[in-house]
């Protein structure tokens, strides 16, 4: 059978292979020079974890090739340097000056010597004489004082169970939340029997970060008005602080955008973590028999008597329009890899109006997928 | 066709053209899906491997056990890697059924579990489960090690800290077993004829080092040749290393152009003060 021999195909991306006449001796080298111990009999295995292998035969000329080299860096054709970032098992320095932070690891470099090794593929940050890589992209991880939306998963004696997308599950005990009757109001065994009736499983809550475990859990409370069961609105997650785009710390997460096309007021409310919630706002509803009414905790008591109510608010179609429409402008943002905050929000709302005005179905368009997002996002970085 | 070694002894060829070692084309992404943590699509040759990683996470209270052992899972200190293995139908030559208690692919699991749990650094997440589904889109050999390093770039991608890659490949004998052939040549990366002739394993590395982390070899193959197929396959995983390493890095690059990550300082301005 006749057997056409064909160069070998230069792939895209793929480096080009060297199909040099190398001696056959050199073709082990690379194995073999890594670790610091020759041995020269055929078949040693070194104790200390590095293998050193000798291949037993070995063909000359005609079929040796290198089969490692070092690759010739490939070209990347961009301002950035292939250095901006490190990979999983790239040693960054073996300066013992420097201390090592989030995302890296001590590997014995040669001779006892300690090398800070990334173990993240990132950017290297630095904090005055700590490095550390932070993530292209990763679970959300909790800090103190964070504001975040979270789902109940769990209700226990005492506590409940909130996914919040950090790698565990935060805790938000009975303790830290605003019992319905003030603040002042003690907490009871009664209370803890129907934990339900305040969270179940499933409900959403916005929540603070109150408090952080040594190895990374988080406890929330919901102490304000402010905060608790949230209604009346959307829920979406998108990637949250921890690494690449998404929702990022910044001053106000949240707040009330006044809507176009006489869709009302509507709460946005952006966690950290990258949950997102969007809802129609509510003012709290003070019946006429508290009004005449006079102290300190009486608004308190009044609203919380509502705080923990599933039941939605009846919700007007035009307003239900502008909230989609606003989650239409955060799933773009997303996915064209820009920040989510509340200017970028409020703009890219505005932006949304004035792409649906000129769209063939008028104001009632609120589709921002594809391209019209793309051009959402191009007339947002363009500013 | 049986492999035609005659051939080989003549052109030093293999069937489907490649030197003895020689990979086959591998080509990788990663962030193939946007709403998994992490992920990534692999193909080695025309072994075609989709991953996708959710966690390190919590499970919720009514989740079953999950199948795999690296680590504890559940209230240990340590992360648990939950390996899941689906060979699609389409994805060899005979429509194998292959139910869900198939003893091969809970080995796969096992081992590919065991190897990302060594490397992966699992005490920083207690309490939690990093999940990692393998779906085989179609087999042409070496599925194994297509599986670990489409893990583990998938784990990357998730931001999971790890060791280093682990990156695999498979070496085979140019000779069988019964054959007492001393000519017998070390061959890198098999395809499934390969696979089916001749005796092989499957080898993978922790990064640059020479530390094995995975070998397996499921075939009979006198030991005088092990040790030549095991040169070859560590030296394998080394490139495929290098591969995979470019992939992570072209797509980081590509983020800091658009803007997605700041740049961090070089490592070349940390020197100045």
């Amino acid at each position: 059978m006749p057997i056409t021999i064909l160069p070998p195909k230069a792939f895209r991306d793929q480096p080009p292979r060297r199909n040099l006449n190398h001696d056959s001796d050199d073709v082990m080298s690379d194995a073999t020079s890594d670790s610091e111990d020759s041995d020269s009999q055929p078949g040693g295995v070194s104790l200390d974890g590095g293998v050193t292998i000798h291949p037993r035969k070995r063909r000359s000329a005609a079929a040796a090739s290198s089969t490692f080299t070092k690759r010739p860096k490939t070209n990347v054709t961009s301002s950035v340097p292939r250095s901006a970032i490190v990979t999983p098992g790239e040693r960054i320095t073996t300066d013992p000056q420097w201390m090592r932070g989030h995302g890296t690891y001590l590997s014995s470099a040669s001779l006892g010597e300690q090398a800070i090794t990334s173990s993240l593929a990132g950017i290297v940050t630095r904090t005055n004489k700590l490095l550390s890589v932070r993530p292209l992209r990763a679970r959300y991880t909790p800090e103190v004082g964070d504001l975040v939306v979270g789902r109940i998963v769990e209700v226990q004696a005492k506590r409940w169970r909130v996914d919040v997308g950090s790698t565990q599950l935060a805790a938000l005990p009975l303790s830290a939340i605003n019992l319905p009757g003030g603040i002042l109001r003690k907490r009871t065994e009664t209370d803890e029997l129907q934990i339900r009736t305040f969270f179940a499983e499933g409900d959403l809550v916005v929540a603070e970060v109150q408090q952080l475990f040594q190895d990374g859990g988080a406890v929330l409370h919901t102490r304000s008005l402010k905060y608790g069961k949230l209604r009346n609105g959307v829920f979406m997650a998108v990637s949250g602080t921890g690494g690449g785009g998404g929702v990022v710390r910044s001053r106000r997460q949240v707040w009330t955008l006044e809507a176009a096309n006489n869709g009302g007021p509507i709460d946005v409310i952006l966690g950290v973590n990258g949950y997102v919630w969007i809802s129609k706002h509510v003012e709290p509803v003070v019946p006429e028999e508290a009004k005449g009414q006079t102290g300190i905790t009486n608004l308190e008591e009044v609203v919380s008597a509502t705080m923990y109510s599933s039941q939605n608010d009846r919700i007007e179609p035009e307003t239900m329009r502008e909230i989609a429409r606003i989650r239409g402008v955060v799933t773009a943002l997303v996915e064209n890899g820009l920040r989510v905050d509340e200017d970028m929000v409020t703009k890219g709302y505005n932006e949304a109006v004035e792409l649906a005005l000129v769209s063939a179905d008028g104001p009632e368009d609120v589709y921002l997928g594809g391209e019209r997002g793309e051009q959402l996002a191009a007339a947002l970085t363009a500013v | 066709m049986p492999l035609d070694t005659s051939a080989y002894s003549l052109a030093l060829l293999r069937v489907d053209g490649r030197r003895w070692n020689e990979l086959r084309r591998i080509h990788a992404q990663i962030r193939t899906q946007a709403a998994a943590d992490g992920s990534s699509y692999l193909e080695m040759g025309h072994t075609k491997v989709m991953c996708v990683v959710n966690g390190p996470s919590e499970p919720g209270p009514r989740r079953g056990a999950t199948s795999g052992g690296g680590g504890g899972g559940g209230q240990s200190k340590n992360a648990e890697v939950a390996v899941n293995i689906v060979i699609a139908g389409f994805s060899s030559v005979d429509r194998k059924r292959r139910g869900r208690g198939d003893k091969h692919i809970l080995e796969l699991q096992s081992t590919i579990s065991q190897a990302l749990a060594a490397s992966l650094h699992t005490h920083l997440f207690p309490h939690s489960t990093i999940n990692i589904s393998l779906h085989v889109l179609s087999q042409d050999g070496s599925l194994l090690a297509a599986l670990i390093n489409a893990a583990t770039l998938a784990c990357v991608d998730a931001g999971i800290p790890m060791t280093d890659y682990v990156a695999a490949c498979t070496a085979g004998s140019t000779s069988t077993y019964a054959a007492n052939d001393e000519g017998a040549d070390p061959l890198l990366d098999m395809n499934h004829q390969e696979e089916q002739e001749l005796p092989g394993l499957t080898v993978a590395t922790l990064g640059d080092s020479d530390r094995v982390a995975v070998l397996v070899c499921e075939s009979r193959v006198q030991v005088s040749r092990l040790e030549g197929m095991l040169a070859v396959g560590v030296d394998g995983c080394k490139q495929v290393r290098e591969i995979l390493d470019r992939v992570v890095r072209e797509k980081g690059i590509k983020m800091i152009q658009e803007g997605t990550v700041e740049r961090g300082v070089g490592l070349n301005d940390m020197e100045l003060d």
